[in-house]
């Protein structure tokens, strides 16, 4: 069966099965490896791609479901050489261990951002409570996404 | 899990021994079983749907009695599995039959489940409700063929 | 997937419902979080798949007198941040507020929450609090049963087969009424280890309203009628409201499982109802 959706601005014809997941389709079929599979059941987070500009589960999202949608990725989020704010705050605080967690950080926050100029540490915290991270303690994180709203507010 | 149920028939123990050991008579009073087939003496396989939610599953379980003192005593192991070895069940059972007042008898079992694979990820609190309630609804079968039988 | 899986986005009701009656093994699709994680685990295989996403009867939450109707696929987001769900409504905004994480509360809905009917979620005690209806829609028409009713048993609800929630009907609360939905878990984003869901008036210092709810304690909400009888009139004073925890609790038939034994959620539902109370009280959580 063939779906057509948006992803990264670009519209994709999809020909999948209607029981592959939007993260699979990503992944497999567009080469898109920055959406992960934690644990294929929607708790960790690192599948987390934008539908619509919201954070969702590629992971529980069926790609034949996605008809008309727009996908943002990891790979999506720079423009050209420009990083977002959330990607260079993620550089500037250390933020980045083995890297798993991040492309679903990363967008999560971006998206936090979008909607909440300037969060309080709680916003933040919550805005990051479905991404889970098992290096960092989350600490350099936060920070991250605080330092991007600043600098996103100095711009 | 531990599952421990224990009921009433108003039927004599010898009578009761000679139809909980009969597979044909107390097979089809287990809820979603439709499949008997003996295999062997003391063995026999039996094939039982369950549902819970939207989750279906068909178990095909193969009993052996390890151990029988006629008319008071049965010890068994199951082994099945279902959705071909999705999940993979094992069970250590007893079944005691005690006489009691007024030429009744006392039902108890008490089996000692292990269920690995993905029905597994259900959790094994809802899923021992969920045996005790087929449990209940056998002992209403049983306990209503049984009674049935010693009436005719 | 070894059998190739059909796929439908009907555009209206009695199309979804017609597809649905028309083959036993079809599956709506709501939000997906809970339908596509257990085809991930391999716990379901629907022959055919039929999207609710273009369905626009589904969709809003709408006042109707002084209450709502809310459609079936609204989003625990859209639920969570609608502050017309305010008085004794705010038990069940409360609960789509702590519902898993932002990005499933996103996808999820009321309507596929419900029906999945899973015995530690978040709404079914809130709706029973709020004493909510549900409305049904089958390729028979219409019907609505009470949040009461329709939640009958572990994983089991009152839909028949072919059957889905169209929408969920708050009813009008008593004048100066207050919700709140207090869930104790493991961690944010578990489901509830135990939680109640209360909505209380005062008229000065004495209670003239009262309904709890406690969920993640039995295959369904508990709620004892006579338990807020008892209540209703007095000052809901600590005594009263523990004994009144006490009687729920052993009410309920909670399980021992990987969050708590039966015994420890047996032992916190009169510490929650008590916090729930006050919190109601104080005008709910923030």
């Amino acid at each position: 069966m063939t779906v057509t959706f948006a992803v990264n601005e670009v519209e994709r014809v999809i020909e999948a099965d209607p029981s592959e997941t939007l993260l699979e389709v990503l992944r497999e079929r567009l080469g898109l490896l920055g959406a992960k599979r934690g644990c294929n059941q929607g708790v960790s987070g690192a599948c987390t791609v934008l539908i619509d500009g919201r954070p969702m589960r590629g992971c529980l999202s069926l790609a034949m479901n996605c008809a008309g949608r727009a996908i943002t990725t990891i790979e999506g989020l720079a423009q050209g050489d420009t990083l977002a704010p959330i990607q260079q705050a993620l550089v500037e605080t250390g933020a980045v261990q083995c890297g798993f967690c991040i492309p679903g950080v990363a967008l999560t926050a971006h998206a936090l951002l979008a909607t909440n100029p300037d969060p309080s540490m709680d916003d933040v915290r919550e805005g990051l409570a479905g991404n889970l991270c098992r290096c960092s303690g989350y600490v350099k994180l936060i920070d991250a996404v605080r330092r991007a709203a600043t600098a996103r507010g100095q711009r | 899990m531990r599952i421990e149920q224990s009921f009433t028939i108003a039927a004599p123990r010898e009578r009761v021994w000679r139809a909980i050991t009969d597979p044909a008579r107390m097979a089809p009073c287990i809820p979603g079983c439709d499949a008997i087939e003996i295999t062997g003496s003391g063995r026999y396989r039996i094939r039982v749907a369950v549902a819970m939610g939207p989750v279906k599953a068909t178990f095909n379980l193969d009993v052996e009695v390890t151990e029988e003192t006629p008319p008071g005593f049965v010890a068994s192991i199951t082994r099945g599995e279902e959705g071909t070895r999705a999940s993979v069940l094992t069970a250590h059972s007893e079944l005691h039959l005690a006489a009691i007042d007024g030429g009744a008898t006392e039902v108890r079992y008490i089996s000692e489940i292990s269920i690995v694979g993905r029905l597994g990820r259900f959790g094994l609190g809802v899923m021992k409700k969920k045996a005790a309630s087929l449990g209940d609804a056998f002992a209403q079968s049983f306990r209503a063929r049984v009674e049935a039988e010693a009436a005719a | 997937m070894t059998r190739a899986m059909g796929f439908h986005a009907p555009v209206t009701l009695d199309e979804a419902t017609a597809l649905l009656a028309a083959d036993a093994d079809a599956r709506c699709l709501a939000g997906g979080a809970t339908l596509v994680a257990m085809m991930n685990a391999g716990l379901v295989e629907p022959s055919t798949l039929v999207s609710l996403r273009h369905i626009d009867a589904l969709r809003g939450i709408e006042p109707v007198g002084d209450g709502f109707r809310i459609g079936a696929m609204t989003t625990h987001r859209e639920t969570a941040s609608d502050a017309r769900l305010d008085g004794g409504h705010a038990a069940v905004r409360e609960a789509a507020a702590v519902i898993a994480n932002p990005a499933v509360r996103n996808m999820g809905t009321m309507g596929g929450s419900i029906a999945f009917a899973d015995p530690a979620a978040d709404y079914p005690p809130a709706l029973v609090a709020i004493e909510a209806e549900i409305e049904i829609a089958g390729a028979d028409g219409r019907r609505r049963v009470t949040a009461a009713d329709f939640f009958t048993d572990w994983y089991e609800t009152a839909l028949a087969p072919g059957e889905i929630v169209a929408a969920i009907h708050l009813p009008a609360m008593p004048a100066g009424a207050r919700g709140t939905y207090h869930k104790l878990a493991r961690v944010a984003g578990d489901f509830a280890t135990a939680s109640v869901a209360v909505v209380l008036a005062m008229a000065g210092d004495s209670c003239c309203h009262l309904r709890i709810a406690i969920g993640g304690c039995g295959p369904t909400p508990v709620r004892l009628a006579e338990v807020e009888t008892r209540l209703i009139g007095g000052e809901l004073d600590a005594p009263a409201v523990r004994e009144a925890g006490e009687m729920l609790a052993r009410a309920a038939d909670p399980v021992d499982d990987a969050r708590a034994s039966a015994d420890y959620r047996r032992l916190v539902i009169p510490r929650l109802l008590a916090r729930a109370i006050e919190r109601a009280r104080a005008g709910g959580a923030s």
